[in-house]
């Protein structure tokens, strides 16, 4: 069970990353990186919805006919994502108003759906709630890595804290959408390069 | 016969099956709503009552209540020819008027409050509550520095624009760097509907 439970980890967080490996949530990551808070947030905000929606998924694929599931998985998905919502326009209205439409996208996120139609479908409960757990953070961790340098470079700051001093010029292009599109492009290039996969490892052997 | 109804998809238990999910999530969303959506509705209004205390150039306390309790002491809302406004009245005296605005910016709309002396000869002070500019530039309105600066402005008779930004002769204001169709779209809403807004009310507060 702990040997299985770190294997889900390591592929979720790591080897199948689901950013810069399965290159899927793509919009959400451009969208909300120009801050490490927002990235945080939606971090947090997507690792409750595919831990919870793979959960729940897992728990009635007995039960649910095949032909309807994507139908029942949209519901559910929608469902926690709305959960999310409400609870920071409750709570965090700053922070409901900074990643504006991108919370209730998160019903789009593909990563959501993928874990549900590849994991939870057929595996039981907990560990279809640790594999959308483990992509969750695998999604947040790549976030708060591209926020990291959009938000140092381009505001000279991190998390809202000043870091570079005030004689930093801040470079705009990283906190405007191209700069999204430059930090994710590094990172896909740079985790191809020194992260090889078991596909290229294959293809490196027969070459 | 036989064959054929093996085929077939059944029909019943999957509609059966999504009724009840469908209802079970939307129970759970509703009272969900139910209960935070007085907490919802408080955050949206002290949001506004935050901004209308920073355009009196009163201190903005932290907690929600707070805010609420010096807004509730300070400020009444009026009506005058369907423009709704607030007062601020201190120890008796009324210390100012604000007006909301709103206005096209850069990429959306951009609203806010401006408040103004009794004798309409002075800003005390702007604020934005809703705008869609870009983050880190035209975004940039909303930070302190930029708000700030209109606080004081003169207001005069027939004056023309109110707010100019510097270099120009007369400025009394900096534009945001690298954000000059923001920078321009803020000064222009304010400059137009301003004069507008006291033309129209002036005889009547």
């Amino acid at each position: 069970m702990a040997a299985k439970t770190k294997k889900i980890f390591t592929l979720g967080v790591w080897k199948d990353n689901p950013v810069y490996r399965q290159i899927l949530g793509i919009c959400s990551a451009l969208a909300v990186t120009n801050l490490m808070l927002n990235s945080l947030v939606m971090g947090v905000g997507l690792i409750f919805v595919t831990s919870l929606s793979s959960f729940t998924v897992s728990l009635l694929r007995n039960h649910t006919p095949k032909h309807i599931r994507m139908m029942v998985q949209t519901l559910i998905i929608s469902g926690y994502v709305i959960i999310v919502d409400i609870f920071l326009k409750a709570y965090l209205p700053s922070m409901s108003e900074a990643l504006g439409p991108y919370v209730g996208l998160i019903i789009t996120n593909c990563i959501i759906m993928g874990r549900a139609e590849a994991f939870a479908q057929f595996n039981t409960p907990i560990p279809s709630f640790f594999d959308g757990m483990a992509n969750g953070i695998g999604y947040a961790l790549v976030l708060l890595f591209i926020a990291f340098f959009r938000e140092l470079l381009g505001f000279g700051s991190l998390f809202g804290f000043n870091i570079l001093g005030p004689n930093w010029v801040s470079w705009t292009l990283m906190i405007m959408p191209p700069g999204a599109f430059f930090m994710l492009a590094i990172v896909i290039w740079i985790t191809k390069r020194y992260l090889p996969g078991d596909e290229e490892k294959k293809g490196g052997a027969t070459a | 016969m036989a064959r054929k109804s093996k085929n077939k998809k059944p029909i019943l238990y999957p509609v059966v099956f999504m009724i009840v999910i469908a209802a079970v999530f939307t129970t759970a969303l509703a009272s969900l709503n139910a209960v935070t959506i007085d907490l919802v509705e408080t955050q949206e209004a002290v949001k506004n009552q935050r901004s209308i205390l920073y355009v009196f150039g009163q201190d903005v306390p932290e907690g929600l209540e707070e805010v609420q309790t010096s807004f509730e002491a300070l400020v009444t809302e009026e009506t005058i020819k369907e423009i709704s406004y607030y007062v601020a009245t201190e120890n008796d005296e009324i210390i100012g008027y604000a007006f909301p605005f709103q206005g096209s910016g850069l990429w959306g709309t951009i609203w806010g409050y401006v408040a103004i002396t009794p004798d309409f000869s002075e800003i005390i002070g702007v604020d934005f509550i809703k705008h869609a500019e870009t983050p880190g530039l035209g975004g940039r309105i909303s930070e302190q520095w930029y708000r700030d600066q209109f606080r004081g402005i003169r207001i005069e008779e027939d004056m023309g624009d109110i707010i100019i930004y510097r270099p120009s002769s007369g400025g009394n204001a900096d534009a945001i760097t690298g954000a000059t169709l923001t920078s321009n779209a803020v000064r222009n809403m304010i400059n137009d509907q301003l004069q507008e807004l006291l033309d129209e009310v002036k005889g009547d507060i």
